[in-house]
């Protein structure tokens, strides 16, 4: 494994996906998808990634056998390459259900919680009210931290996922689950539930909040768009921080800022840029700095490669010729969706932004959102870029101070905007052909393009439906991998804007929590108000 | 959005969930219509999309047990008969006593159980570990165990329900809101919905955690209460929990699916409002957390996934409310399922379509019909047995 050309470990496979058994290889780095769930000796369902891929200390989870490289459950993949119904199939005959059932069962589930050592008893939860509480210390809502302090507001909470907050008052890590709507005149109308690594709970009560959040980099649909190789751009810098090789030639997908920032890092590995539209100037220009060859306005078909991705076959859009890339690796860095879920969460009203084909909070010019007390700043509020996000933090901290209401020139629907993108792309892609081998739609539950659309083809409509009647969504990565995407497709398949395709409802938790954590917060929260 | 075909039904239902798409099927099946079935969201929105999947035979009243042996046998064929698997297992229901006192209570009910000719078990301390792998020993002195109950995933059933009644000619408008009934002289004469106004002599309430609301649209105060309940459901685990866990005491409840997850709810502390209809709570993530970790320590490593919420519709005696209101001749009554609406659906609704096609039924009105509880009249049954 640590065969790579300067002696780092390539991708490890540490998971089959839980239907077919597929090769999975880490994709997003950021904690969302199942593709690196390990167990530790105390915890399932442990992201790798998120403890930067240790190589000792973590096991696969027991799904696979005998291990997750060679996996003989594997066969079901090749068995069944249109997919196992389990909607209409294994229903005859009729004595056969109990059989079916006790088979169909067995393959269900990663692990099981008797593998691991009884849980530490989780320590108490962290209570604690503010002022404020700022979600988030990226750009912008350090920013908005800094302009607080600067302007006297000392009584400030940060919480971050990723990082130790600035000012010491959450020691980092700390992931907002569950921020429900505010209680009406209460002292401190919202209380935020957040988890702190994965065995203790906290719970903030605040007067007011702002969500800062940011985005991450969406995945896409092709035949065996789960091939170990595809990645996140996001995942592909964590995979390279975390000391790991992400890849050795590498195509990136995606023509504006993000597709840069991926050939800015990954410059002397890519060997390709591919883009569903154009290509803007400043990607187009680093590019050629590299001598990266560019293919603009172009399709991705297909991957080749049996356990690793070993190409890629794209075309180019309005039936160009079609092409086959080597790669090693498909960075996807096309679209960023904002991680929107709090607000949903929270009851903000919500705008579908075509720009960026998804929702986002309906804000004001001073990023107050429609629940009084909330504001959103930063990409996750619709600022392009560094200067835009701080300046969001810092208009939204001074409008706090202010006592600012919810402004009524909320963002009005954007009727006006482009059409976006992503959905000419799918279109084109799937009169192109639907392709023999499995396209995932998602990844987390194995569910294939093809079940989406025969559930639209009885009948079904809408997400929320559809959700329902494919399962898609409901895995571990809570739906950010597979909706937005499918959003998209329904809205072809359906003939109508993706708004009326609707989004699902974000329930908490955010990330999964585990029940010890949880279970701590029965007392701090059974009192009406928590105090400081 | 598209407007009824029609301008006159034989019966317009209003509610699209597993008890008025049941209800369509029952009349369909005997050839009654043309019957329209209204729903004010999209398909399975309601509780019939976000109940625990649980099917039940243990019950105090013996009408119910009945139902309820009824609803399995018919769900055991679901599958063959509506082409979609609702993946139902007979995987048994396990009731916890704590104590002697709830075991003494538990005694009770399964001697009425096994009256009905039940295969209902006592179990001791030592056979409910057998069953439930991992439980604090102090959780369960004993148990009472039926291995016929079962559990099934409730959207399939929506689906099968509705491709069924779809091609047997009923007609099904998603996203139209009753908003109320035409009547003259005491009778029903039409319904009014966001779609217009149809002509029927006939409309059936099956509105669950909303029927109290079209009651009322239609003038009839009635004895309902929609309650909020919450539901969470855990990573999906290599599965080792057969049998739904119950305990009466807290309503907590849990079992674990065909895909592997833990899911189950528990009595929320205290009655919740009804402003945050399907909203859900910290409270309850910690509530269900700490009474699961409990019972059963191992899970304390597990991950929440998700929680979501539904209604129930609560009548006082925790019986369902079947037929039609004498106040109102046509307006006919199938809610006040209580959480339970999903396992009485099969029986139940073949009840309402009989009494719709004028055909005596086995049901005692003191039981089950819409005025038991006026004033004055004394309450001859009640079903405790309420989880949730």
């Amino acid at each position: 494994m640590t065969n790579g050309r300067k002696g780092r470990r390539r991708l490890p496979i540490l998971q089959r996906s839980i239907r077919y058994h597929r090769p999975r290889a880490p994709f997003c780095g950021i904690g969302y998808c199942t593709n690196c769930l390990v167990r530790t000796d105390q915890r399932l369902n442990v992201r790798a990634c998120r403890e930067g891929f240790p190589t000792e200390g973590i096991r696969s989870t027991s799904h696979a056998w005998p291990s997750p490289r060679h996996d003989l459950w594997g066969l079901l993949d090749l068995l069944f390459p249109r997919g196992i119904d389990t909607l209409r199939g294994f229903r005859r005959p009729a004595w056969a259900a109990p059989v079916y059932q006790r088979i169909v069962r067995s393959l269900a589930g990663y692990d099981t919680p008797e593998r691991v050592a009884p849980p530490p008893v989780p320590r108490p939860p962290r209570v604690c009210s503010t002022d404020v509480l700022v979600i988030g210390s990226g750009t912008s809502g350090t920013a908005a931290v800094d302009e607080l302090r600067t302007r006297g507001v000392d009584s400030v909470v940060v919480l971050d996922r990723d990082r130790a907050a600035n000012d010491g008052a959450m020691p980092g890590r700390t992931t907002a689950i569950f921020l429900p709507p505010p209680i009406p005149r209460a002292a401190y109308p919202f209380r935020v539930l957040a988890s702190e690594g994965s065995d203790r709970a906290v719970l903030v009560s605040s007067r007011r909040v702002i969500v800062a959040t940011g985005g991450y980099d969406a995945s896409l649909l092709f035949p065996g768009n789960d091939r170990p190789g595809v990645m996140t751009a996001d995942g592909a810098f964590s995979f390279e921080r975390a000391g790991l090789e992400p890849f050795r030639r590498a195509i990136a997908f995606g023509g504006g800022d993000r597709a840069l920032e991926v050939v800015e890092k990954f410059g002397d590995r890519l060997i390709a840029v591919v883009a569903p539209g154009e290509i803007g100037p400043d990607l187009a220009r680093a590019a050629s700095d590299w001598a990266i060859p560019l293919y603009p306005r172009s399709l991705i078909l297909g991957a080749g490669g049996r356990s690793r991705l070993r190409s890629i076959q794209i075309r180019a859009r309005s039936f160009g010729p079609k092409q086959t890339l080597h790669a090693d690796a498909l960075v996807l860095a096309h679209r960023r969706i904002p991680h929107a879920q709090l607000f949903f969460q929270a009851g903000a009203r919500m705008v579908w932004r075509s720009r960026i084909g998804g929702y986002l909070p309906a804000v004001d010019a001073r990023g107050a959102t429609s629940v009084p007390g909330l504001y959103a700043i930063g990409s996750g509020a619709g600022a392009v870029g560094p200067d835009a996000s701080r300046e969001s933090g810092r208009t939204a901290a001074r409008a706090l101070i202010e006592g600012a209401e919810p402004g009524v020139d909320l963002t009005p629907p954007a009727s006006t905007e482009p059409f976006y993108e992503m959905q000419g792309y799918y279109r084109e892609l799937l009169a192109e052909h639907e392709g023999f081998a499995k396209w995932i739609a998602c990844p987390c539950e194995d569910i294939l393009l093809r079940e989406l659309r025969r559930a639209s083809e009885a009948g079904y409509e809408g997400i929320e439906v559809i959700k329902r009647y494919t399962g898609l969504g409901t895995g571990l990565c809570q739906g950010r991998y597979c909706v937005p995407d499918a959003v998209l497709l329904l809205s072809i398949w359906e003939g109508r804007p993706p708004t009326e395709v609707g989004s699902i409802t974000q329930r908490p938790p955010l990330v999964p929590t585990t029940l010890g954590q949880l279970a701590e917060l029965e007392v701090p929260l059974s009192t009406p108000e928590a105090s400081g | 959005m598209s407007a009824p075909i029609r301008s006159e039904y034989r019966v317009v239902i209003v509610g699209a969930g597993v008890i008025g798409l049941y209800t369509a099927y029952h009349l369909a099946r005997a050839g009654f219509g043309p019957v329209l079935v209204v729903d004010r969201g999209f398909l399975s929105s309601g509780a019939s999309g976000r109940n625990g999947g649980g099917v039940r035979q243990q019950w105090e009243t013996r009408a119910t047990i009945r139902l309820a042996r009824e609803s399995v046998l018919a769900y055991r064929r679901f599958a063959r008969d509506f082409g979609v698997n609702p993946w139902f297992r007979q995987s048994g229901y396990l009731f916890l006593a704590e104590n002697e006192t709830e075991l003494e209570r538990l005694r009770h009910v399964h001697e009425i159980v096994a009256g009905e000719g039940l295969p209902s078990e006592i179990l001791d301390g030592s056979r409910v570990a057998r069953l439930v792998p991992g439980i604090t020993p102090t959780a369960a002195v004993g148990g009472t165990y039926l291995r016929t109950d079962g559990t099934l995933y409730p959207f399939p059933v929506v689906w099968g329900l509705y491709e069924a009644v779809r091609s047997m000619g009923v007609e099904v408008l998603l996203g139209a809101e009753a908003l109320g009934v035409r009547s003259a002289d005491g009778r029903l004469t039409g319904v009014a919905t966001t779609r217009g106004t149809v002509a029927t002599r006939t409309c059936v309430n099956a509105a669950g955690g909303w029927s109290r609301d079209f009651s009322e649209r239609a003038g009839l105060t009635v004895a309902n209460a929609p309650t909020r309940h919450e539901i969470l459901a855990t990573e999906p685990l290599k599965p080792f929990l057969d049998p739904m866990v119950v305990r009466a005491r807290d309503g907590l409840y849990f079992s674990q699916t065909m895909r592997g997850e833990i899911v189950g709810g528990i009595s929320p502390a205290t009655r919740q409002p009804l402003t945050s209809a399907m909203a859900s709570s910290p409270a309850f993530l910690a509530r269900m957390a700490s009474a699961l970790v409990r019972v059963l320590p191992s899970l304390a490593s597990v991950g929440v996934l998700r929680a979501w919420s539904g209604l129930y519709d609560d009548t006082p005696d925790g019986l369902p409310v079947l037929g039609e209101d004498p106040r109102l001749r046509g307006f006919v009554h199938a809610n006040g399922f209580g959480g339970h609406g999903m396992m009485l659906a099969p029986s139940s609704t073949a009840r309402v379509a009989r009494m719709i096609l004028g055909e005596r039924v086995d049901l005692d009105p003191a039981e089950f019909g819409p005025r038991r509880f006026d004033l004055g009249q004394p309450r001859r049954f009640t079903e405790a047995l309420q989880l949730g």
